[in-house]
């Protein structure tokens, strides 16, 4: 593309009031780069101005000095021609004042005493711009060689149905996989399901029948039972899937990672790379390797996670007191299936079970804690089942000791017609005994809401078991990726298949994989078969932006992508390992193989890469590098007293929205900081710092997302790797003599927007005391 | 408190409950706004929140005998407040009469005097009793006063020689009167006794139990002096001008209470100087006992009038067949009283008598379903409210 450069600035919005237009247009005239202003540039004539020169061919790579570009993007959007928009409006002149940072007077411009810091902001941000249309690229998407538009469900029980049932009305072909050899799953089992309708207060019978009566009506779902997944291997828009038959043992079963322990010798010690692949190889050995693709495979464009859960098995200390061993003493899991079949009999004796106790948390602690994988299903279930008992028997008396009750939502409207219910009684409780005590079973419990010390006569106990998701036991969707063939991190979400992203609850860690329903939390039946819908629909918009080389999550349209200049690749894997998604797999050698759809686009690669050799069209390590490189840095023989310079490395998902946010507020900070939005923190490359500090700049901070158990980063792993990045950095910077301070690492949240300008003063104040940069001038 | 308590749970119990006006008893879900908005709730275990729960789980045996239930004056502040739509108040009112019932023999007239399908009856034997006597008053004197000369006692207690005076015992023998009410009273009195004593021993025991009281033991000396500390309390309606919104209903009640103390004074009054003196009645205008007489009727009238009047437009409160059964039986009977005397004032002796002999039913009604009826909070409140104060409950 042969470049045709130009730059257009607003003076609209306090932009003209506050900058001296004069000087900055001289900015880019300088550059021998034609500078247009205008005071009302969103407008239609500001737009138009910008499509005539476009038109006419004056100008294809432009810069628009205006508002954030997280504004107007929609209306500053020209066709073929690299935008960049800086930010001179919440950036510049809304924090900055000129009742903080009075204009210059004539005197004062070329006194070497004064000095404008306002103007200095402005015009550093053009001259940013400017460099950055230079280096980047506008993208051309990627195109898988094949294309599949087939959605594979893995589960057959009511979410999966539903969610192909929802894919294959849209017109999507559907295939499901079924490891038993019917459809239905557990809902399939049960005696009823928990009410869906108004007035939600009674019991109706499951919805599987007709589940499996629909699913079978649409010529584009394919059913496989008694059939699971060996491996999925490729990327989204062309997954390779190989199917086998349960327990079955074949070449193209996904090879597992070696188990921590056998990463050992004999000694503890760790093993070194070359020890640790020999014994990979062994451990899979009859297994190929992931880069291999099954000929016979077959190919689907996205996958969903609809594998569901299992009954907890009720075993250890919670459960050591009530009574387990008794053969009147079930799960609600065993008490489901003897419901099943007809009316409550007790199973010792199949005498009539009119007085049920249902037991909700191990009780006897202090501890208030329900049974584990517990939760609000198991709570509904309790009171469902307490209606099987007062549906059998006119006398029939249940009981139901809790230390929460939880019913969400319509659900409430349920517990309430239970709790309307004669033979129904509820307490609060911890249980302490279950025992038997002559033909029945004697129930304990302490704390209740009727007093210190309660016992209740009952035919039968039922013991609450959770809902333990497969993703416990079983990766299920075996990935055939360098990574693993699970999702990585699910110990952290107790072992579901969640991502936990606060706004995002069907992505995986994994692109093209959606979790849905009991798999991801535990739910209801009516939860499941909603959030199949969304799974039905994330798998979609997986395949109508894959198939057009777009990303699909979260920055959804975007169609760069990282492309690697492998002469200079070192094989050293740290892209690999620390893809948090999983989208690079290596080979044997250790070059990495990149699959783009699998990619998020966050840069984290570029950060990781040592030898500075992956790009993306538009956000390149020299492109980011030349504007922390255009950041004028005054020196003693500028002023007599230098301003200090500093730069912030902001994330554009969470820091970058908080900063505008500033500027709107007009709240004044330190107009000696330049921003530089970058993808993520995790795609920082610390030569930026190094470049920045050796050209004389005093400091710079790294503001991201939230990291941890409950973290915001919208690539996960993001702002932990720079944390750890910028940790690393530090020695390099004592070896210059300089102070490890001088970098600094720091975290927001989206709403934390005010505590901004503090974490920037400080971080400016503390470096001030330091002193200036002494590479200053060089 | 380390005894277990074996819940027991009762259906009937709770279908009992929820026919006396108790209906939402299974609304609660424990959260105690109730107990905190009492105005006169102990602070030591407060009601009504225990209770609502022992009632949602039908546990008969600590509702019951529970103290608890009387100590209520159902300002009905806990139903106002309740976020979940029950009615504390009414559900405690149901207790309080499902206990009446329990403690009340023989168990068939306590059960037919809360089904309103038995209510011909009640009223209907009654009436033929009284009209067989009036007949015999009226008709057969002579051979009444034949049968009491051979015992030497007077048959009429009429006045000397008043043909032209109105008085009721020329229509209905006073001896007849007493003859029925003597032996109905002490019957009264006697079931009273029995279904007192159980009461007393149980509360005590719930007492005891939840810890309610300080007491180990039932001092029946320590106990009276309580009871006297209570009265005057009672009296005053303190307590039930404690709950802030019942004192519009305090005023009616007051009435109520101080004119059946009053026609109670005058009626001994009478009882005595008829069988002592042999001055029968009726007396003079003039008589101080009679300007008793004639406050209390009246005080009974417009007090029973404004409690039915504030229970028709009190439309949250839960008004059952038994709260009218007593509200309309104390209105009639100060109605027809009054009426009676104002017709015999006015010289119409068949009117006069006709309240009169309706006036007999009401005051039947109430006498001898005094244990049954609604009426016999009257003496369980009053033992609550004692125990309460010898147990030192606060």
């Amino acid at each position: 593309m042969d470049k045709k450069y130009g730059v257009y600035i607003c003076t609209g919005c306090g932009i003209g009031d506050t900058l001296d237009m004069e000087d900055l247009v001289e900015v880019p005239e300088e550059e021998g780069v034609n500078c247009t202003t205008h005071p009302f540039l969103c407008s239609k004539e500001g737009v138009e101005l910008i499509q005539k020169d476009v038109d006419e061919g004056k100008v294809n790579a432009m810069v628009i000095g205006a508002c954030s570009r997280r504004v107007n993007f929609d209306v500053f959007n020209f066709n073929g021609c690299i935008v960049e928009r800086t930010n001179l409006r919440e950036g510049v002149v809304w924090p900055h004042s000129r009742e903080a940072y009075p204009a210059l007077t004539e005197d004062q411009k070329d006194d070497e005493e004064h000095f404008d810091p306002i103007q200095m902001k402005a015009e550093d941000y053009i001259k940013m711009g400017m460099i950055r249309v230079e280096k980047v690229k506008l993208p051309e998407p990627f195109k898988t060689e094949t294309f599949s538009r087939k959605i594979l469900v893995l589960g057959g029980g009511v979410t999966g149905m539903s969610a192909a049932l929802d894919a294959a009305k849209t017109g999507y072909e559907v295939t499901i996989v079924e490891k038993t050899d019917t459809l239905g799953g557990y809902a399939g089992k049960l005696r009823s399901q928990m009410p869906v309708v108004e007035p939600f207060e009674s019991l109706q019978a499951p919805v599987v029948e007709s589940l499996i009566q629909e699913v079978q009506g649409f010529s584009n779902i394919e059913v496989k039972t008694n059939c699971e997944v060996a491996r999925i291997a490729g990327q989204p828009g062309e997954f390779t899937v190989t199917f086998k038959k349960p327990g079955e043992k074949i070449p193209f079963d996904v090879p597992f990672p070696l188990p921590e322990e056998m990463l050992m010798d004999e000694n503890g010690k760790e093993l070194d790379a070359e020890a640790a692949h020999a014994k990979y190889l062994e451990y899979n050995e009859g297994k190929n390797d992931i880069l291999q693709l099954d000929p016979n495979g077959l190919l689907y464009g996205a996958v969903v996670l609809a594998a569901g859960w299992r009954p907890a098995v009720l075993e250890g200390e919670a459960y050591e007191h009530l009574g387990l061993n008794l053969d009147n003493v079930v799960t609600n899991d065993e008490f489901e299936m003897i419901a099943a079949k007809g009316k409550i009999l007790r199973p010792s004796d199949g005498k009539e079970a009119k007085n049920v106790v249902f037991i909700q948390s191990p009780g006897k602690d202090e501890d208030d804690a329900d049974f584990e994988y517990c939760g609000s299903v198991t709570s509904q279930v309790a009171l469902k089942q307490a209606k099987y008992v007062r549906e059998d028997y006119e006398d029939g008396k249940a009981y139901v000791i809790y230390q929460h009750m939880r019913t969400p939502g319509l659900q409430e409207y349920f517990y309430k017609s239970m709790q309307q219910d004669d033979g129904v009684f509820m307490t609060k409780g911890a249980v302490t005994e279950v025992a038997q005590q002559g033909d029945g079973i004697a129930v304990t419990a302490t704390n209740t809401l009727l007093g210190e010390n309660l016992a209740i006569k009952a035919d039968m106990v039922v013991v609450a078991g959770g809902m333990v998701p497969v993703t416990k036991d079983d990766p299920v969707v075996n990935l055939a990726y360098r990574q693993g063939p699970g999702f990585r991190d699910n110990d952290i979400f107790g072992q579901y298949a969640d991502s936990n992203y606060i706004c995002f609850p069907y992505e995986t860690q994994r692109t093209g994989i959606y979790a849905a329903g009991s798999i991801r939390r535990a739910m209801t039946i009516e939860e499941s078969m909603e959030d199949a819908t969304g799974a039905a629909l994330k798998a979609i918009q997986c395949i109508e932006s894959s198939n057009r080389g777009m990303a699909v999550h979260p920055r959804s349209g975007d169609m760069t992508y990282p492309d690697f200049f492998f002469q200079r690749c070192t094989q050293c894997k740290r892209c690999t390992v620390e893809c948090p998604f999983g989208a690079l797999d290596d080979d044997e050698k250790g070059t990495p193989n990149i699959n783009p759809t699998r990619c998020r686009r966050c840069g984290t690669c570029m950060g990781a890469c040592p030898e500075r050799i992956i790009t993306f069209s538009d956000y390149t390590i020299d492109s980011i590098g030349s504007q922390v490189k255009a950041i004028g840095v005054p020196s003693e023989d500028d002023y007599e007293e230098p301003p200090f310079r500093f730069l912030a490395l902001v994330c554009e998902n969470d820091a970058f929205p908080a900063l505008d946010m500033v500027g709107m507020n007009r709240i004044d900070y330190s107009p000696n900081v330049r921003f530089i939005p970058v993808r993520c923190l995790g795609s920082v490359n610390v030569i930026w710092i190094k470049d920045a500090l050796a050209q004389g700049m005093d400091g710079v901070i790294l503001i991201g997302c939230k990291h941890g158990d409950d973290y915001q980063c919208h690539f996960m792993k993001g702002s932990e790797l720079a944390e750890i990045r910028v940790k690393k950095i530090g020695d390099a910077l004592s070896s210059l003599a300089l102070e490890e301070e001088r970098v600094a690492f720091t975290e927001i949240a989206i709403d934390e927007y005010d505590k901004l300008p503090e974490i920037i003063n400080a971080f400016v104040e503390k470096v001030e005391d330091m002193g200036p940069n002494p590479f200053k001038g060089f | 408190m380390t005894v277990k308590y074996l819940a027991q749970p009762d259906l009937e119990f709770i279908a009992q409950i929820k026919g006396l006006g108790g209906d939402t008893l299974k609304k609660c879900y424990q959260c105690a706004t109730c107990s905190v908005a009492c105005p006169i709730a102990p602070e030591d275990s407060p009601f009504p929140r225990k209770e609502m729960i022992a009632a949602s789980w039908g546990l008969k045996d600590k509702l019951i005998s529970n103290g608890d239930i009387w100590l209520c004056h159902q300002c009905g502040d806990c139903t106002d407040l309740c976020p979940r739509g029950a009615a504390p108040g009414d559900v405690l009112a149901a207790v309080r009469s499902a206990a009446i019932t329990e403690y009340a023999q023989p168990k068939i007239l306590a059960n037919a005097i809360n089904d309103p399908k038995k209510l011909p009856w009640l009223i209907g034997i009654p009436a033929i009793w009284f009209a067989i006597l009036a007949y015999i008053t009226m008709a057969q004197a002579d051979v009444m006063t034949k049968i009491f000369n051979i015992f030497g006692i007077a048959w009429s207690h009429a006045h000397e020689g008043g043909d032209h005076v109105i008085a009721q015992a020329n229509f209905f023998s006073t001896w007849f009167v007493d003859l029925t009410f003597v032996p109905t009273a002490t019957a009264v009195v006697l079931i009273f006794f029995f279904s007192l004593k159980r009461f007393l021993n149980d509360i005590h025991e719930n007492a005891v139990l939840e810890g309610k009281t300080d007491k180990t033991t039932l001092n029946y000396k320590e106990f009276f002096q309580a009871l006297l500390k209570v009265i005057p309390t009672v009296l005053k309606h303190e307590k039930f001008n404690e709950c802030e919104s019942n004192k519009d209903r305090a005023t009616p009640h007051m009435m109520v209470l101080f004119s059946f103390i009053g026609l109670f004074i005058v009626t001994a009054i009478f009882f005595i100087v008829l069988y002592a003196f042999q001055t029968p009645g009726p007396y003079s205008q003039l008589n101080p006992v009679k300007w008793l007489a004639n406050i209390s009727g009246v005080a009974l009238v417009i007090g029973s009038g404004l409690m039915i009047k504030n229970r028709m437009d009190n439309k949250d409160q839960v008004s059952t067949y038994k709260d009218w059964f007593i509200l309309v039986l104390i209105f009639s009977l100060g109605l027809t009283g009054m009426l009676s005397e104002m017709a015999r004032l006015a010289h119409l002796q068949f009117i006069s008598y006709t309240f009169y002999y309706l006036h007999l039913i009401a005051i039947f009604n109430l006498f001898a379903y005094l244990p049954f009826s609604k009426m016999a909070h009257l003496v369980y409140r009053l033992t609550a409210m004692t125990y309460a104060e010898y147990g030192n409950r606060k």
